[in-house]
C-alpha cells in the first residue's frame, strides 16, 4: 500500500504545494460527508448491511430508541411492559408524522413489525416474533413464540414504515430479490417519521437528506441538509476531508489518523467499535481440517478438542502486542466475550490474559504435542482492518511454541462461503458483532453448541460446544430478573474464557476525521446521527 | 470481402461466446452470492430458500442455458445488491466511463502525437532524447500511483481540483454528461489524465517511430529535393503517413482504457462501470459481474471488428486477394 509521507514529500517537490490552502466553508447548516460504501438501498427492511442502517436510521425511527451510548430509550414506542405469557406492550407515542405529513398510526407499527419479521436477514433477531396485535389506539401487544426477556433491544432494529405510503407504492410486501421486472419504489425514496428526509438517493453517488421540520423528537444540531458520499479508495476519502470537500469521514484509515490530528482545523472521534475480533478453534470434529504432523502428513487427529491445546494457544498469543503493533493502539484488548458497549458485558472480568510461552508449551506436551503441529489459519481479508497483519502476527506468535501455522488469505465471499456452505474451518480470525447490542445474542448464536432445532449456534463457526455454556443459555434467554440475567452473563462468560471458546483478540477503535467547525461524537453503530451535529 | 466479413464476424462471436462461459465460471469462483446476500445469520431453511428462488442449484448448463436465453431476450438480470435490473445500472455508468475513456484518448493524441514529431524531427537534440527517457517512466508508473499523485497535488495541495466524484451532470435523454458543467469538466481533468498519462507516453513513442521510418522514404526525400520547406515536409508529407497506424492502434487502446478505467475509477470514486464492477465483486453480484464482463467484451470485440474492416477497406492488397479468391 501506498505510504501517505512519502507521497506528499514527493509532491512537495513535484508541485511546490504551499500549505494547505484556506479550507473553504461552505453554508454552514450543509454537512457534506463520507464513507466507504454506499447505501445499498434505502428500505429499511431489505437489508442488514451497517452502513445502510446507519443512513437509514436518519430517515426511519426505530421502536425503541438506540442512544448514542448504545443504550435504550423511548423512540416511537414510549414505554414498554412485559405482560407475562410471551407478550410485550409497547405504547405508542401520540403526535408522531411521517415525512409526507400522514400521522403515525399503532397499524403502521404492527405493519413494519411483520414487514421487516419477514425478511430472511432478520430471522436471527425478528424469527421469533409470531404476531403483532393491536390493543387500542395507543398500543400494541407483541407476541413470541418464547418468553424474549431482550425484545425491546431487538426492537432498536426496528424501523417504522408507513403503511399507507408502502400500499401506496406498491411496496406492502418485501420487494423480492432476484425477480424479474422493475425496481422498487422503496429501494430509493422513503417515508418514515426520522429527524432528516430523504431528498434523493442516487445509488453509488450520493445521498441527500433534508431536516424533518416536523420531528417529534429533540434536534439539538443545526443541520438543515445532509449530503453523504461514498468513498471506496482511502486516500481519496482523507484527501476529500483535507482538502475541505467533505466536513466529515467515517472510516479515517489506522495510518492518516495522526496526520489528520495534527492537520491545524480538523480533529477526530473515536469510539470502541461494536465487533470483537477473536480467533474460532474447532472444538467438535474428529480429525480437524488441514492440519498436518511436522512432516507435512495429514494429522489424524483434532488436538483443539484437548483443552490443554486451547490454553496452550490463548496463553501463546499475545493480543496486547497486536494492539500496540499491528493496530498501533487503535484499539482495545479483550479477554473475555463480547465487547465494551454491549448489554451484559462484564467489565470487570476483562482483566487481560496472561501471556505465558513457557506454560503454553508445557501444556502442549502435556497433550501430547511436545513438538507442535502444522495447522491453517482461515484469514478473512479486507473485511476487517488489517486483517493480514493480524493473521500473520498470530502465526509467528503461535511459531514460538513450535505450532507453524499456514495462513490462508481470502477474500471476503469466498470466506464466508467456507462458513456458510460448511461450515469448513478448524481455525480462523473473525469478528462477532452483537445483533441486537446483547451479548445473549453472542451467547446463542456465537457461543452456544450448534443446534438447528433450537436456533442455536448460527453463527458459531468452529462448533465449539460445552453442555455447561448450554444450560446457562437455556437459562438466560428465559429470565427476565435483571440481578440473575447480570449472574447468569458472568457465569457464562466465565465457562468460555476458561474452556477457551476461542481466543479474544481485540474490539478496534472506530475512527472518525472531522473538521473542527464540526461537533458530533463518534457512536459504536458507525452512525452519524445528524439531528446531533452542530456545525458552525 | 464477403468471406473476410464473415470469418471475422463468425471469430467476434466466438470471442463473445467464450467470454460469457468465463463470466459464468468466474461467478461460481467468487463466491456463493446467497453468503453475500444474506450474510452470516441467516438460518439454513431462508438460504435454501434463496438457492432454489435464485437457481444456484442446476446444474451449470442449465445455469447458462437460462443465462443465454435472457440474455438473448436483452435481459441482463437483476443485481443481487442493488436489487435493480442490471440494464438499468450499466445505462446509468456507460456514460461515465465513455466520456472518461474519450477524453483520455483525445488526451493521448493531442499530447502523443506532436510529442513523437517533435522527437523524431529533432532527434539529436538533448530535450528530445530527454522526452522518451521520461516516456519509458510514464508507460511503468501504475495508473493509480499517478492517480494519489494528482490528487496530493491538485487537491490537497493548491485545492484546484475536485478529488472524487463527476461534479455535476447534465441528463441528455439517456445520457448523462459532465462535459456542460464547470464541475463537471473540473473533475473529469484529473481521472482523464492519470488514465491518458501511460497512453501519451505510447503515442509519441509510436508516432516517433513511425515518423522516422517515414522520413527515411524516398518521396520525402523527393519532396526535400524539390525545395520544399521542412514545415511543409513534415506536416503535410510526413505526418499524414504517420497517422494512420497511430490511428488504428489508438482504436484498441480505447478497449484498453475502458478496462484500465476500473482502476481509475475506484481512485477517483468515478461512478463508472468499473466501479459498479469492483463494488459487485466484493458483493458477489454475479448478475452485474457477468453482465460488466459481458459489455466490455462486446465492446472489445466490437473496436476490433471496426479496425479489421477499416483495414481491409485500406490495404488494397486484402481487397485483391479476396477478389482473386473469389474468379
Amino acid at each position: 500500500m501506498i505510504r501517505t509521507k512519502w507521497l506528499t514529500t514527493l509532491c512537495a517537490t513535484f508541485c511546490m504545494a504551499t500549505a494547505i490552502s484556506g479550507v473553504t466553508q461552505g453554508v454552514a447548516a450543509t454537512l457534506r460527508y463520507g464513507g466507504t460504501t454506499p447505501p445499498l438501498t434505502m428500505d429499511p427492511h431489505v437489508t442488514n448491511d451497517f452502513v445502510t442502517a446507519a443512513l437509514v436510521r436518519q430517515i426511519y425511527d426505530t421502536v425503541v430508541d438506540l442512544k448514542d451510548d448504545m443504550q435504550i430509550g423511548p423512540g416511537i414506542a414510549s414505554e414498554w411492559t412485559y405482560q407475562g405469557n410471551n407478550t410485550w406492550r409497547f405504547k405508542i407515542r401520540d403526535g408522531v408524522k411521517f415525512h409526507d405529513g400522514t400521522p403515525l398510526t399503532v397499524d403502521d407499527v404492527i405493519f413494519s413489525i411483520m414487514r421487516q419479521k419477514g425478511s430472511p436477514l432478520y430471522t436471527a433477531l425478528f424469527g421469533g416474533i409470531k404476531e403483532a396485535v393491536k390493543v387500542d389506539d395507543t398500543s400494541v401487544d407483541v407476541i413470541s413464540s418464547a418468553p424474549d426477556p431482550i425484545l425491546p433491544r431487538k426492537m432498536v432494529r426496528l424501523f417504522v414504515m408507513s403503511q399507507a405510503w408502502a400500499k401506496a407504492n406498491n411496496v406492502e410486501k418485501l420487494p423480492d430479490l432476484g425477480a424479474q421486472g422493475t425496481e422498487a419504489y422503496s429501494l430509493r425514496h422513503a417515508n418514515g417519521t426520522g429527524p432528516m428526509q430523504l431528498v434523493s438517493q442516487d445509488p453509488g453517488r450520493k445521498t441527500v437528506f433534508a431536516r424533518n421540520a416536523n420531528y417529534w423528537g429533540p434536534f439539538p444540531g443545526n443541520v438543515t441538509e445532509a449530503i453523504y458520499t461514498p468513498i471506496g479508495a482511502a486516500p481519496t476519502r482523507v484527501a476529500a476531508l483535507l482538502s475541505g470537500e467533505l466536513d466529515l469521514i467515517t472510516d479515517l484509515p489506522i495510518q492518516d489518523i495522526e496526520r489528520v490530528k495534527s492537520t491545524p482545523g480538523f480533529h477526530i472521534e473515536q469510539v470502541p467499535q461494536q465487533l470483537a475480533m477473536f480467533l474460532e478453534l474447532d472444538g467438535t470434529r474428529d480429525v480437524a481440517l488441514d492440519i498436518f504432523d511436522k512432516s507435512g502428513k495429514p494429522l489424524q487427529a483434532n488436538p483443539l478438542k484437548d483443552v490443554r491445546v486451547r490454553k496452550a494457544f490463548a496463553l501463546a498469543i499475545d493480543s496486547k502486542l497486536i494492539v500496540q503493533r499491528v493496530m498501533r493502539n487503535q484499539a482495545v484488548p479483550l479477554s473475555v466475550g463480547g465487547a465494551y458497549g454491549m448489554d451484559g458485558f462484564q467489565k470487570d472480568l476483562d482483566t487481560g490474559r496472561p501471556y505465558d510461552v513457557q506454560q503454553a508449551k508445557k501444556l502442549l506436551t502435556e497433550a501430547g504435542y511436545p513438538d507442535g503441529f502444522t495447522i491453517q489459519l482461515n484469514c478473512p481479508l479486507e473485511r476487517y482492518t488489517n486483517a493480514d497483519e493480524i493473521c500473520r502476527a498470530v502465526a509467528s506468535m503461535l511459531a514460538r511454541i513450535g505450532v507453524e501455522v499456514r495462513v490462508k488469505g481470502m477474500v471476503w465471499p469466498e470466506f464466508a462461503r467456507m462458513l456458510v456452505n460448511g461450515p469448513s474451518s478448524s481455525f480462523h480470525l473473525i469478528g462477532g458483532a452483537g445483533n441486537s447490542g446483547d451479548i445473549q445474542d453472542t451467547f446463542v448464536s456465537i457461543m452456544a453448541t450448534r443446534d438447528k432445532a433450537k436456533g442455536r449456534g448460527g453463527t458459531n463457526w468452529a462448533l465449539w460446544t460445552n453442555a455447561e455454556f448450554d444450560a446457562v443459555v437455556d437459562e438466560l434467554v428465559q429470565t427476565f430478573d435483571p440481578a440473575k440475567r447480570t449472574e447468569l452473563y458472568r457465569k457464562g462468560l466465565t465457562i468460555a474464557r476458561d474452556q477457551v471458546h476461542g481466543v479474544y483478540l481485540f474490539q478496534p477503535m472506530l475512527s472518525w476525521g472531522m473538521k473542527d467547525t464540526v461537533n458530533v461524537s463518534a457512536r459504536a453503530d458507525a452512525a452519524v446521527m445528524l439531528q446531533n451535529v452542530k456545525m458552525k | 470481402m464477403l468471406a473476410f466479413l464473415l470469418n471475422r464476424f463468425f471469430h467476434a462471436l466466438l470471442v463473445v461466446f467464450v467470454v460469457s462461459i468465463l463470466a459464468f465460471i468466474l461467478g461460481d469462483v467468487v463466491g456463493d452470492p446467497v453468503a453475500s446476500i444474506l450474510g452470516l445469520d441467516a438460518t439454513p431453511a431462508d438460504r435454501l430458500a434463496l438457492r432454489t428462488r435464485l437457481h444456484l442449484d442446476d446444474p451449470f448448463v442449465l445455469r447458462y442455458l437460462y443465462y443465454v436465453q435472457n440474455l438473448l431476450h436483452g435481459d441482463l438480470g437483476v443485481s443481487y445488491a442493488a436489487q435493480r435490473p442490471v440494464s438499468a445500472l450499466l445505462a446509468e455508468r456507460i456514460p461515465a466511463t465513455m466520456e472518461l475513456a474519450a477524453v483520455a484518448l483525445t488526451l493521448s493524441l493531442a499530447i502523443g502525437v506532436p510529442l513523437g514529431v517533435y522527437a523524431a524531427v529533432k532527434r539529436r537534440e538533448f530535450f528530445a532524447s530527454a522526452l522518451m527517457t521520461l516516456s519509458v517512466l510514464g508507460v511503468s508508473l501504475p495508473t493509480f500511483v499517478v492517480g494519489i499523485l494528482l490528487i496530493f497535488c491538485f487537491s490537497l495541495g493548491l485545492g484546484w481540483l475536485p478529488s472524487f466524484g463527476r461534479g455535476e451532470v447534465v441528463t441528455i435523454g439517456f445520457w448523462t454528461t459532465g462535459f456542460l458543467t464547470v464541475s463537471g469538466l473540473k473533475s473529469l481533468i484529473m481521472p482523464a489524465l492519470s488514465l491518458a498519462i501511460g497512453q501519451i507516453a505510447l503515442v509519441a513513442r509510436l508516432a516517433r517511430a513511425e515518423m522516422l521510418n517515414v522520413l527515411k522514404s524516398d518521396y520525402i526525400r523527393f519532396a526535400r529535393a524539390r525545395g520544399l520547406k521542412n514545415r511543409t515536409v513534415y506536416f503535410s508529407h510526413a505526418l499524414r503517413n504517420t497517422l494512420i497506424p497511430i490511428i488504428t492502434v489508438s482504436g484498441i487502446q480505447l478497449g484498453y482504457l475502458v478496462a484500465f478505467a476500473v482502476v481509475v475509477e475506484q481512485v477517483f470514486q468515478w461512478p463508472g462501470m468499473g466501479l459498479l464492477f469492483l463494488q459487485a465483486l466484493g458483493q458477489t453480484d454475479l448478475p452485474v459481474i457477468s453482465a460488466f464482463l459481458m459489455v466490455a467484451a462486446l465492446f472489445f470485440v466490437g473496436i476490433n471488428l471496426v479496425v479489421d474492416l477499416l483495414y481491409a477497406v485500406a490495404d488494397p492488397r486484402l481487397r485483391i486477394k479476396t477478389l482473386s479468391a473469389r474468379s
